[in-house]
């Protein structure tokens, strides 16, 4: 026979399950989410990947790995079975880079919009058809046209009426811009370069949520992104590489004599 | 000439149009409209490759002349497509025929067309070949080098061989060319498919005013085509709009589906879509006057297709999606223009450059 239990009970196990304010509910799962293929990330957003519906912007300075990170999203997402497409508003995708981070280059649509705002308008267009499951919007750091937001947030309610997701790559000026509209925020920033011996064969970046609409933020993670093979990466060159502080001057570019290998 | 004779002897016509056979020349859809204008004139036509054709004109003299009649009659009719010019040629079977047109020389520089005939019966068209040189076989340099060694510089050299001797020397590749030297092909000429077109046409009474009068009309047309084909199996690869204005040019516009589909709607709207860029395109010219009225409209379906024989996605779940997406990128194109979409192609893995391994391919 089941008894009802109080309310204050309810709440007292409600609380015993995490809802307490200032406990950390610890990782929750999104309908559906889409792997960013970064299990570390997956856990720090706490929604397990990308939540579908989502707006996502990687903030991050040039070479932080913002590029590594989507493409290996896709990657993740065409393994699962997925349609997903690139809109490269400034010719930067280099076809080559992405089947080397795992991307099919066979079930990858490439946009080359005219500009930023017409790559929103065709992210929205693209969004409508429900046939895509990731979309990767590259803003470069470009400045932001006029009207930029107004696109954003038209952007976002299409995804969250199609349950489709865009990860907007975008330095700091364009993500200003964009910014408030995006439903998950990750602020990714080089912490190490990895290396064996005088080779640079990728870097460590950590990876801040500092915005989610559908978990709590805050997570963090320590992301490898590898330069050469991605997904594919060699066990022991994994095993083998070695973390180098990044200074002020190496933020920017490897010290010489580092080779970066990444062919 | 006994009836027998008559019956078995066989004239073909070669057409060949050098610019279409540049690779930086017309598309291929430039000799299906000459091919399709050539029907009138005879019911046996074969795209040979491209930018030659050859037509069976067998027992078309009493009707419409000679040959150079019947030549003359099939030049204007090309030319009523596309004033490229063209060489013609009449024999006996197809290395005669494409031999003759590839031996005819324009009378003047600037001629559009030129004309040449290599006799009738089999006695003739050897005697005729016998003069020609063995440049004109299609032969590799290899074989041209070894006849040349054998002293063999002319057709009739090597038609007058023994069979068995050449056959010796040179293998069944150089009894094959003593055969054509000797003006003997057997292989036949083989008609292409005359491709069904399905039409229907409507008038504005008083002429139409602008594209949303039209649209209703072109969705009506679209369903009755779609209707007729549906009771048959079948879905159009290709619709095509014809627009009669009033005081300008007509507007036609073609629009190559991605997959055989019986979809009035969707056809209708893509061919509104194509129509309202073209009229974009338009407008800067015609900006001082008023935009011409509608005074037909026609459309068009052909390659017909059984949209049930087409392979489905079983294995591979995407291949659905993918063909889906084209659609929407149908679309796509038209509101933001070409030049946007792109796959990527991993074609050159192996390159020493990685810049070099893969490249974009508009889709």
């Amino acid at each position: 026979m089941t008894v009802a239990r109080s309310l204050p009970e309810l709440l007292e196990s409600m609380r015993d399950r995490g809802l307490r304010r200032g406990v950390d509910p610890g990782p929750m799962v999104a309908a559906d989410p889409l792997p960013t293929g970064q299990p570390g990330l997956d856990v720090a957003l706490r929604s397990g990947g990308w939540p579908r519906g989502a707006l996502a912007l990687l903030d991050a300075p040039t070479g932080s790995g913002a590029t590594s990170l989507a493409l290996g999203s896709l990657a993740a997402c065409q393994a699962d079975g997925g349609l997903v497409a690139w809109l490269d508003p400034f010719g930067r995708l280099d076809p080559s880079t992405a089947a080397r981070l795992g991307v099919s280059l066979e079930w990858l649509l490439v946009v080359r919009p005219a500009d930023p705002a017409e790559a929103l308008e065709l992210a929205g267009w693209l969004t409508r058809s429900r046939l895509i499951d990731l979309l990767v919007v590259d803003l470069a750091d470009a400045p932001p046209p006029r009207g930029l937001e107004r696109l954003a947030d038209r952007l976002a309610d299409l995804l969250l009426r199609a349950s489709g997701t865009a990860l907007l790559l975008s330095g700091p000026r364009g993500a200003e811009a964009v910014g408030r509209a995006a439903g998950v925020r990750v602020a990714l920033q080089r912490l190490a370069w990895l290396a064996v011996g005088e080779d640079l064969v990728g870097q460590r970046v950590s990876a801040t949520v500092t915005r989610h609409r559908w978990a709590l933020p805050g997570g963090r993670a320590e992301l490898d992104l590898w330069f050469g093979e991605g997904r594919r990466i060699d066990p022991l060159l994994r095993s083998a590489a070695t973390p180098r502080e990044v200074t002020p001057a190496s933020a920017a570019a490897p010290v010489l004599p580092l080779r970066v290998i990444s062919a | 000439m006994t009836l027998t004779r008559t019956r078995t002897r066989t004239r073909l016509l070669a057409l060949v149009w050098p610019a279409l056979r540049a690779p930086d020349g017309p598309d291929a859809t430039t000799l299906d409209a000459i091919l399709d204008r050539l029907d009138d004139l005879s019911p046996r036509i074969e795209a040979v490759g491209r930018g030659v054709a050859l037509l069976d004109i067998t027992g078309l003299e009493p009707l419409l002349g000679d040959e150079r009649r019947v030549a003359t009659r099939a030049v204007a009719l090309a030319r009523q497509v596309t004033p490229l010019p063209i060489r013609a040629g009449a024999g006996d079977n197809r290395w005669l025929a494409v031999l003759a047109a590839r031996l005819a020389r324009p009378s003047t520089p600037d001629a559009p067309a030129a004309f040449h005939a290599l006799p009738a019966g089999a006695t003739a068209a050897r005697a005729a070949l016998a003069q020609l040189s063995l440049d004109l076989l299609p032969v590799d340099e290899a074989t041209r080098q070894r006849f040349a060694l054998f002293g063999l510089t002319g057709m009739g050299q090597l038609a007058a061989l023994p069979r068995s001797a050449v056959g010796a020397q040179f293998g069944v590749p150089g009894e094959r060319l003593q055969q054509l030297a000797r003006g003997i092909d057997p292989r036949p000429l083989v008609p292409r498919r005359r491709p069904e077109r399905l039409n229907l046409e409507a008038a504005f009474e008083p002429p139409a005013e602008g594209l949303t009068e039209i649209a209703l009309t072109l969705r009506r047309l679209a369903a009755e085509l779609c209707d007729t084909l549906r009771a048959r199996h079948l879905a159009p690869g290709r619709a095509a709009l014809r627009l009669t204005l009033e005081d300008a040019p007509d507007l036609r516009i073609e629009l190559a589906l991605p997959e055989p589909v019986l979809e009035p709607d969707w056809i209708a709207r893509l061919l509104i879509g194509r129509l309202e860029q073209a009229a974009r395109a338009r407008q800067p010219a015609t900006q001082a006057e008023e935009e011409p009225r509608i005074v037909t409209i026609g459309l068009a379906f052909d390659r017909l297709a059984n949209p049930a024989t087409r392979q489905l996605p079983a294995f591979e779940a995407r291949v659905g999606r993918w063909e889906e997406l084209r659609w929407s990128l149908e679309r796509l194109t038209m509101r933001f223009g070409e030049g946007r979409l792109w796959r990527a192609s991993h074609d050159r893995p192996s390159a020493s450059l990685p810049e070099h391994r893969a490249r974009l391919v508009g889709l």
